[in-house]
């Protein structure tokens, strides 16, 4: 059970509080924004709209300058950004003599965004604009319009003359200024208010409640708040979109709820705050382990998404109206819109601002900004097996060995804490890890790795050289004071690494030479966990908010960027262990709990510390399409459930469903009996050992589909509305999953002693079971019998998809095998796919190491199209596949007039003509047919086309 | 079919094989499976006869045959559930060493498997590093171990059969012991019967004796023996809530002291609401105005815990003070009659008076309260001496019986390690194994030593483990293994418990320990308690035992 009383609820933080009542004022008809743009101020320069907000406070004449750029950029995005001058200049005072930064933290951009800010050639303030706005026409072929409106400030996004988005529409916004605390007893009378309606409500009731400005305590924990309220809100509306979704990391539906009660409607905001959740609820607006506040607005064919760049505590309500339609005007429908209130405790407004139309463009848009998934090392993307904890280095070779003799395939054997001597990073207790080189090599052999972890803690020990040289160069966190922070986690009494600091960077680089952190080798890899940072006996688990981080920014400003800038060290030193991998390093894989807008980048995901029951299970499938859909595909949950002993049912079909988590490893809590899938005993090893050969089997199509995610951002498994966003029906589906554009379609079974599942399509296409052919069309639900041993997998038609079906000990003793290309058809005759391939480990495929073809099917015939960039070392690596061939062609669905074809025409290179065998099997009672040529031996790196007519 | 990992063929007829036919059986094909290779021109799926293809299919890398037959030196097949193949694997020749068979998964897939194919002919594409023939070295190494390791377990079976007379004896000990011990009861039976009866008539001598009259009288009598059996009562009741008392202060000092330690372990920063509750709840108990247990208190306890005499109540002073009993006048009687009568009277009054105490009617004056005669001690304690040492006989026969019964594994035979311990490092612990009795975890780092349980019962295993060169390993099969449960409980979890999986090995030695699960431990341990006459496993053959 989650521990509530040590994690805020809104009421029990300062500034969610304060802005809830805001908005709950503002819910009055009466209400004025006070917030204006002054149009003297406004300028147009290079896609770029600036000027000057006036904020008017109650009682004094003299307004808050609030300075706002609107980017228009050339990727059709908006980005509005909201600043106060007064900070900006640094004219204020900070009390407790605070050495804190005075400015508005505005570096998270600088952490989170690597491109896409080209501003906009085209866009252009338009003639058109009604009296007390100003409009900027952008976007393609000036489709999009910005119209601002002066007083009060807001901003509506339009789209084809529609409007989409609209910022402050309800007057939420609020920016608290500084001020200087002035002691209410003594000068009761020169007391500031705080923003107030004009006209303002009797003095007497609504005196300003001031309780949460200049200090607030939680769990015996006393933020001194130097710079007193500093809060931002601001409502983002979705006029017509009755869906939104993203913002992960939260223990929800995919679909967002709405927040402020009701029936079945969570009482509490959405918290972006990463925290160490022990036990974490399902079910539930509480924050998690990461943050990505990154929301998308879906209605029947619009897509439309906002980025809220700010990395400070935020919370985001969500409401929804239901506008009935007016009574007698029948038929037309009533539209429903969602609204929702973004609240900060501190920093910028900083708004990026997609119009799709579609999922993949927002998904894109989002992507160009703070970048796309890292392309993984092939391992990476194969079965992971980890455990708290392997004990001792012959426990590791004796848990793969074990691999081996049941003919289970895995990649990576990993190591919890218990491999440090008293859990200090970069040693190896002498007593259970006494030969750690050898370890590595016994696990090499099989082509498997190996992932330590490495925690941002550093024990404070005599003697610790990694402790001694953090306090001597002084590359901790430090307190408010400017003295080392000090706090408690695994170790005891620990210290925390700056990971803001470029230096800390540079040496923490150094700490994973292969020459400083003894008995790792190259295929050692990394694990970072707890950055949230946890803090065992700081506030909700984590550090002080008033804690300085490098550049005396307050960890309050920085808190849920802290994860991300420790990854990204740990990817950075990865890409140098010794002088031969810093010439030709090789892709690094660090796994993180916490993460920001930007770990995509370097690193992948898990949801962190789950249970090992039934519905940790099913809520594992909508958290992992968030994350798809958010940026960050390169997610998974700990399957088998991190606490407690998971039947052998639930681990099977925990196994089935991780068979299509993008990131794929089994794990378990200390306390936990060991579950080995060799260990599960009869039917159940034999039906895991299936699930993974199917991940296998399948890992040409994975790694073409993460391919695809690192260089359009798209995710790697879909949710319903993502693959057809037509279909209104599916738009809150989210316990089924797409493979990527392959038409494979997942329903895992979440629940215990089901005999069969409900799958649901979302068109009317031929989809195919994955193992005999079965036959479901029609949009809506299907009931697929679904025993123990079956994984309901479908193929929809129209598709062709890889597989590598030789099943190895591990995907790096795949590397060379052939492959068979699965043509899935319906009545069209039509399908189409694509194959990616590298090296699967080095940076080669940047310099054109790499084959990527399209296999279209049409006509009757089967062709491979190159599809590559040629580059420097594209020749190279051909030559090197020149072996590598197509083993085996399967057709689902072909049509009944193939029935006694024996032969099928094969062309390399559109020369060569030769007949292959091939044999025709009809489908009967509601089965699909299935042609299977014997060996077409087409070279995979070349163009060739099988003829079946 | 289930086909083993690797199969090593008995290495003397395999280099026969090999040197008698270069048959142009195809790659990977091992000489058993030959026959359905002769074809030139077709193949027959082995599981599948009805399935037949050109010869040229077989090796084409390309799998036809859904029992894999005809790829036995591909990976063509590698995609076939186990449970499907015709064969046990890739046949690897190992020309130098003995053959073996790995997995055709293993075939081309670029890793280099000398220990399992030495001759590294299952890397014959060249997809990954060469590998090259290492069969001279590997089979050299091989044979030197293995005569070490036949040496080890002829010395093995020999030790067994030591042991075994060494159990037979220690068995025989006991049974000698038995016998011994039944003579001695037979003896002690007829003491004891000559005992009781000599006893009787003593104590039959005694109650006819005039003796001095008992001492209760009058009601003041009563009343004061009731007194004195309340005080007596009320003092051993007193008596036994002390010891309570005592034992439920050690019990509590127990457990302040663990809470007092757990107040200085406990991690104070773990956002642990629980513990931080517990801590705080125990800060202000101890703060608590506790009231300890005076030492007056306990000094007033035991003064009144003493004899009544050492508290200057003298029960006998007021008992001393009675009227005349029904016996007395019962004596008093006789002054009035005539001598002669008087004669006759008092033996007809003798036997009445025996004949009324025997039936109860008058109290027995040995034990109504009055002195018994030394010679009725004496006979009692006499008697009772006798047959406490027939108890004891006899249970000492009882035990010597059940430890006969008692199972020693097979053959009896770990009687002869009985209260012999063995240890061994392994990672920061030391492990000790006593035969059938405890085991135990003893830290280097200085935490103590944790039971981890005490010997319940055999039982037998199927393992399948790996047999490092040195021969120190569990290896396949059936093994015996002994039980060891109800050790020092985990926080949190169950009580640690221990098995022990036993090879046959020349020395009794513990090769491994993995806490395969929090608290659960399994010992890997080689003696030759567990081998057969030629050095084998025995687990089979206690099963047949069993039996």
């Amino acid at each position: 059970m989650v521990k509530h009383e040590n994690f805020k609820t809104c009421d029990q933080s300062g500034f969610c509080k304060r802005n809830r009542l805001y908005a709950d004022n503002a819910e009055v008809s009466s209400w004025t924004s006070p917030y204006e743009l002054d149009p003297r101020t406004i300028t147009f320069k290079n896609g770029e709209l600036s000027g000057i907000i006036l904020k008017s406070i109650e009682k004094r004449s003299e307004k808050v300058r609030l300075p706002i750029t609107i980017s228009f950029l050339e990727s059709g995005t908006a980005r509005v950004t909201v600043d106060e001058e007064k900070r900006q200049k640094g004219d204020i005072v900070l009390r407790h003599d605070s050495k804190a930064r005075k400015e508005r933290y505005n570096e998270a951009g600088a952490w989170a965004l690597v491109g896409g800010l080209a501003p906009s050639a085209g866009a252009a303030l338009s003639g058109e604009a009604k009296q007390g706005t100003t409009s900027v026409k952008y976007g393609p072929a000036g489709t999009f319009e910005a119209v601002i409106g002066h007083a009060p400030f807001r901003i509506e996004f339009k789209r084809d003359g529609v409007t989409q988005i609209q910022l402050n529409e309800r007057g939420l916004l609020n920016m608290e200024h500084w001020r200087p605390k002035v002691d209410k007893a003594a000068a009761p009378e020169a007391k500031e208010g705080e923003a107030l309606p004009a006209p303002a409500p009797p003095k007497d009731e609504n005196e300003v409640d001031e309780s949460t400005w200049w200090e607030e305590s939680f769990g015996g924990n006393t933020d001194t708040k130097p710079r007193g309220p500093e809060s931002i809100g601001l409502d983002i509306s979705f006029p017509g979109y009755d869906h939104v979704y993203g913002i992960p990391e939260h223990a929800s539906s995919l679909s967002l709820k709405t927040t402020r009660g009701g029936d079945g409607n969570y009482k509490e905001p959405y918290r972006l705050y990463n925290s160490d959740v022990f036990e974490y609820e399902l079910d539930s607006p509480m924050t998690l382990y990461g943050a990505i506040p990154f929301m998308q607005a879906h209605r029947k064919d619009s897509t439309v998404g906002v980025f809220w760049l700010n990395a400070a505590e935020t919370w985001v309500d969500i409401v929804k109206s239901k506008t009935a339609a007016n009574k007698l005007s029948l038929g037309i429908a009533g539209t429903s819109s969602t609204q929702t209130h973004w609240i900060s405790e501190s920093g910028l407004i900083d708004v990026f601002v997609f119009l799709g139309p579609t999922p993949k463009d927002v998904v894109h848009s989002y992507g160009e900004l703070t970048g796309y998934t890292q392309l993984p090392q092939e391992f990476a993307i194969a079965h992971h097996q980890c455990r708290w904890n392997y004990v001792t280095d012959e426990d590791v070779i004796d848990v793969n060995k074990k691999f081996n003799k049941h003919n289970i395939p895995m990649d990576v054997l990993w190591l919890d804490i218990e491999y440090t001597e008293y859990k200090k990073y970069f040693t190896w207790d002498p007593l259970t890890f006494d030969d750690p080189e050898n370890m590595h090599k016994q696990v090499a052999k099989s082509g498997r790795k190996m992932v330590t972890i490495i925690d941002p803690h550093i024990k404070i020990a005599d003697g610790y050289h990694v402790v001694e040289e953090l306090k001597k160069k002084q590359f901790g966190v430090k307190n408010k004071d400017g003295d080392i922070y000090e706090g408690h986690c695994w170790p005891g009494q620990s210290h925390w690494v700056d990971a803001f600091n470029p230096l800390t960077i540079n040496w923490w680089k150094g700490l994973f030479q292969y020459a400083n952190f003894k008995g790792t080798g190259p295929n050692t890899f990394i694990w970072n966990d707890m950055n949230e940072p946890s803090v065992f006996n700081g506030p909700e688990t984590t550090m002080p908010k008033d804690n300085l981080h490098h550049g005396n920014w307050e960890h309050r400003d920085v808190h849920n960027l802290n994860g991300m800038t420790f990854h990204n060290a740990t990817y950075q030193a990865l890409l140098s262990r010794s002088k031969a991998e810093e010439k030709s390093p090789r892709r690094p894989f660090v796994l993180t709990r916490a993460f920001y807008s930007g770990s995509q980048r370097s690193s992948a995901m898990w949801t962190g510390d789950n249970l090992a029951e039934w519905p940790a299970l099913a809520a594992s499938i909508p958290m992992v399409l968030n994350q798809g859909i958010s940026g960050y595909p390169f997610a998974g949950a700990d399957v088998g459930g991190f606490f407690g002993n998971p039947s052998k049912e639930l681990l099977t079909r925990w196994y089935q469903a991780g068979a299509f988590y993008p990131f794929f490893r089994a794990h378990a809590h200390i306390d936990t009996r060991r579950r080995e899938p060799y260990l599960a005993g009869d039917p159940y090893m034999g039906i895991i050992t299936d699930a993974l050969r199917l991940r296998y089997a399948l890992l040409p199509t994975w790694y073409t589909a993460f391919h695809e995610a690192s260089v359009t951002g798209a995710p790697i498994v879909r949710p319903n509305f993502y693959v057809h966003p037509e279909d209104e029906a599916g738009f809150a589906i989210d316990d089924q999953m797409y493979l990527a554009d392959t038409g494979l379609l997942t329903k895992p079974v979440v629940t215990e002693g089901a005999e069969s599942v409900d799958i649901y399509l979302g068109d009317d296409k031929v989809y195919y079971d994955y193992f005999d052919y079965s036959i479901y069309k029609g949009k809506g639900s299907h009931t697929i019998k679904a025993p123990l041993d079956k994984i309901t997998l479908l193929m929809q038609e129209g598709h062709i998809f890889p597989r590598r079906d030789r099943q190895r000990r591990s995907s790096a003793l795949m590397k060379f095998d052939p492959y068979t290309l699965v043509v899935v058809l319906g009545p069209d005759g039509k399908g189409q796919g694509e194959l990616y391939i590298d090296d699967g480990e080095s940076f080669d495929y940047e310099s054109g190491a790499y084959i990527h073809r399209k296999f279209i099917f049409e006509n009757g015939i089967l062709r491979s199209e190159d599809i590559g960039k040629k580059g420097k070392l594209t020749g190279q690596y051909v030559k090197k596949m020149d072996a590598v061939r197509v083993e085996r062609v399967i057709v689902v669905g072909g049509p009944g007039e193939w029935k006694g074809k024996s032969k099928v025409k094969v062309s390399r290179e559109g020369k060569e003509v030769k007949n292959v065998e091939m044999k025709f099997v009809e489908g009967k009672s509601g089965k699909g047919s299935e042609v299977v040529v014997r060996d077409p031996n087409c070279k995979i790196g070349e163009g060739w086309s099988i003829s079946f007519v | 079919m289930k086909v083993a990992h690797v199969v090593v063929i008995a290495i003397g007829a395999a280099s026969h094989v090999i040197a008698s036919s270069e048959s142009p059986r195809p790659r990977g094909v091992g000489p058993e499976f030959g026959k359905h290779y002769k074809s030139a021109q077709s193949f027959k799926c082995i599981n599948r006869p009805e399935i037949e293809i050109g010869k040229s299919q077989v090796n084409d890398d390309y799998c036809d045959c859904p029992d894999g037959s005809d790829e036995p030196g591909t990976a063509a097949c590698a995609h076939l559930n186990n449970t499907l193949l015709a064969l046990p694997g890739y046949y690897c020749k190992n020309k130098g060493h003995a053959p073996s068979y790995v997995p055709v998964s293993y075939v081309n897939d670029g890793a280099c498997d000398h220990d399992l194919c030495c001759d590294g002919s299952d890397e014959w594409a060249g997809v990954g590093d060469k590998c090259s023939d290492r069969c001279a070295e590997i089979g050299k190494a091989w044979r030197k171990q293995n005569e070490q390791r036949q040496k080890a377990l002829t010395n093995a079976a020999k030790r067994r059969k030591e042991l075994l007379v060494d159990a037979e004896r220690r068995k025989k000990e006991v049974e000698d012991r038995i016998k011994t011990l039944k003579t001695e009861v037979t003896g002690a039976e007829v003491k004891v019967e000559a005992l009781e009866k000599e006893f009787a008539d003593i104590e039959r001598r005694e109650k006819a004796k005039v003796v001095k009259a008992p001492k209760e009288g009058g009601k003041i009598g009563v009343l004061v023996s009731l007194a004195k059996g309340r005080t007596q009562e009320l003092r051993s009741s007193l008596e036994r809530v002390k010891a309570e008392r005592d034992d439920a202060q050690t019990r509590l000092k127990e457990l302040e002291d663990m809470l007092t330690q757990f107040h200085t372990d406990y991690n104070p920063n773990f956002n642990d609401e629980g513990v931080k509750r517990a801590v705080k709840a125990w800060e202000d108990y101890a703060a608590r105005d506790k009231t300890p247990v005076q030492d007056v208190v306990n000094r007033d306890l035991t003064e009144i815990l003493k004899d009544d005499g050492e508290n200057g109540l003298d029960w006998a002073e007021f008992e001393g003070e009675h009227k005349e009993s029904d016996i007395d006048v019962l004596y008093k009687f006789e002054e009035y009659l005539p001598a002669s009568l008087r004669d006759w009277v008092d033996a007809k009054l003798r036997d009445l008076r025996i004949i009324l105490i025997e039936n109860g009617i008058l109290p027995d004056p040995a034990t109504a309260g009055g002195e018994e005669s030394k010679a009725v001690v004496d006979a009692r304690s006499a008697l009772d001496a006798a047959r406490n040492t027939l108890s004891s006989r006899n249970s000492d026969i009882t035990n010597h019986e059940a430890d006969l019964t008692k199972d020693y594994g097979p053959d009896g035979i770990f009687r002869a390690l009985k209260d012999q311990c063995i240890s061994a490092d392994s990672g920061e612990y030391e492990y000790e194994l006593c035969w059938m009795g405890n085991t135990a975890q003893k830290s280097k780092k200085g935490h103590g030593n944790t039971s981890l349980g005490t010997f319940t019962r055999f039982d037998t295993m199927v393992v399948d483990e790996d047999v490092p060169a040195d021969g120190r390993g569990l290896g396949s099969g059936e093994r015996i293994v002994m039980h060891y449960e109800n050790g020092q409980h985990c926080w949190n979890g169950p009580a640690r418990s221990s098995v022990i999986v036993m090879a046959c090995a020349e020395k009794d030695e513990i090769w491994k320990v993995v806490e395969a699960e929090k608290c659960t431990y399994r010992y890997e341990v080689g003696t030759a308690a567990v081998c057969t006459d030629n050095g084998k496993n025995g687990a089979a053959a206690q099963k047949k035992d069993e039996l």
